[in-house]
């Protein structure tokens, strides 16, 4: 089994939010960045309908475009709302582990 | 078929409100990243999901920013617009003054009415366009002020050219009231003459204004195209009041189109009015630079009509619409 598969976990949204917790990226760049962090490869189709609906739920804010391409960056919900998420995802972490060892 | 060929026809699979507000980006993105079936099916499904959000109004962020793009092109192509008229609109005035048509207007009721509605109609376009964009020039400047200083150095440039145009109309001032000797400037100019020296100097101040006028318009164009935030909170007497600044400016933008219309046929009518009473005027070369009056006027309205119909595009373009698809 590969490690770096979140399986299931792979949500767009959390992996987009996470990698501009890292700083403001465009389209690309987030999808290098996720794909270095991860291993998952999002399609351009997954990433634009995730990058749409964060930008809706003002999670995520676009800056003005550099040539033709557009940077995004994280709000401050985005931000709160990552660590929130990752917390979260982390408890689950930490009791699957220690169900594992029990 | 080539990958971008494919590119460019997946994207055209998405909703149009949808294409205006992400298409360029997408565009970049899929020339960058569409290299294999998969990607292309992942693209596929993306225009699936778009308009299935349209359709059950899920998500309706983009179709909004577009909007907020488009009412921000309509502001920016109304504000050009204008700024082009009324240099046109001075070069007009520039004309006529100390031509023999402003003694004819006295005995000319028609020529005098066109002129009139000239005057007005510039009057209530600068008001439409002081009103409209006096809460996006707020915020702009706001911008520019606050810590982030966004924008700070290229609201500089409507300033230095305001100063400049200033400056030589203060010089102007001097020369004209006998306070400064210029060589071949005349400060007491005879009727019926025009000293070289002193046309220079008009021209001058002519070609200060006009790339005043030119930077002035891109450097706030630049400005208000990075300015994204759809509303503005001001405090005010005690108050705080919410603007939309984009909507705000729509009405008084479609106000200044109108009038610009409307001027446009007071000049037409004007210029024919006085031809027709003074052709002679009209083939001398009194125009600047000692180009042909005639040739001058009609470049004037060539402008003017360039403008108007430039404001025309962006007030239909940012007219309200029932639906994004």
């Amino acid at each position: 089994m590969d490690t770096t598969d979140f399986g299931r976990f792979s949500d767009p949204a959390l992996l987009i939010l996470a990698s501009l917790a890292g700083g403001e990226k465009h389209g690309y760049g987030m999808m290098e960045d996720i794909e270095a962090m991860t291993g998952v490869h999002l399609g351009p189709g997954t990433l634009y309908g995730a990058l749409s609906r964060l930008e809706q739920s003002g999670l995520i804010e676009a800056l003005p475009a550099d040539e033709r391409r557009r940077p995004y960056k994280l709000t401050t919900r985005g931000n709160a709302y990552l660590r929130q998420s990752l917390t979260s995802l982390g408890n689950f972490v930490s009791i699957g582990l220690q169900r594992l060892e029990a | 078929m080539r990958m971008d060929r494919v590119g460019a026809w997946l994207t055209s699979l998405y909703p149009r409100a949808w294409r205006e507000r992400y298409g360029a980006e997408f565009d970049i993105l899929l020339e960058q990243c569409l290299h294999s079936p998969l990607d292309a099916l992942d693209v596929l499904l993306g225009a699936v999901d778009a308009h299935l959000q349209l359709l059950n109004g899920e998500d309706l962020t983009w179709r909004m920013l577009n909007m907020l793009n488009k009412l921000r092109t309509t502001i920016l192509l109304v504000f050009t617009a204008f700024i082009g008229f009324i240099v046109a609109g001075f070069s007009l005035v520039g004309l006529a003054d100390d031509s023999p048509m402003i003694p004819l207007m006295k005995t000319n009721p028609a020529l005098a009415a066109a002129w009139t509605t000239i005057q007005i109609g510039s009057v209530v376009a600068l008001m439409a366009v002081v009103i409209g964009g006096f809460p996006l020039a707020l915020t702009v400047v706001r911008r520019a002020l606050s810590g982030e200083r966004r924008g700070l150095g290229l609201l500089m440039v409507p300033v230095v050219s305001f100063l400049a145009v200033m400056l030589f109309l203060g010089f102007v001032f001097l020369v004209g009231s006998g306070r400064i000797h210029v060589p071949g400037v005349d400060p007491v100019v005879q009727p019926g003459t025009f000293p070289a020296g002193n046309r220079l100097m008009l021209e001058g101040l002519m070609l200060v204004f006009i790339l005043g006028a030119f930077a002035s318009t891109l450097a706030v164009w630049k400005v208000i195209s990075r300015t994204d935030s759809e509303q503005e909170t001001f405090h005010a007497v005690g108050r705080n009041l919410t603007v939309k600044i984009y909507r705000f400016a729509f009405v008084p933008a479609v106000i200044a189109t109108l009038t610009m219309l409307v001027m446009l046929v007071a000049t037409v009518s004007w210029g024919w009015l006085s031809f027709s009473a003074l052709p002679q005027v009209f083939a001398g070369n009194f125009g600047p630079w000692g180009t042909s009056t005639q040739a001058w006027f009609i470049s004037i309205i060539v402008v003017m009509a360039v403008c108007t119909a430039m404001a025309f595009f962006g007030v239909q373009r940012g007219r309200p619409r029932q639906t994004g698809r």
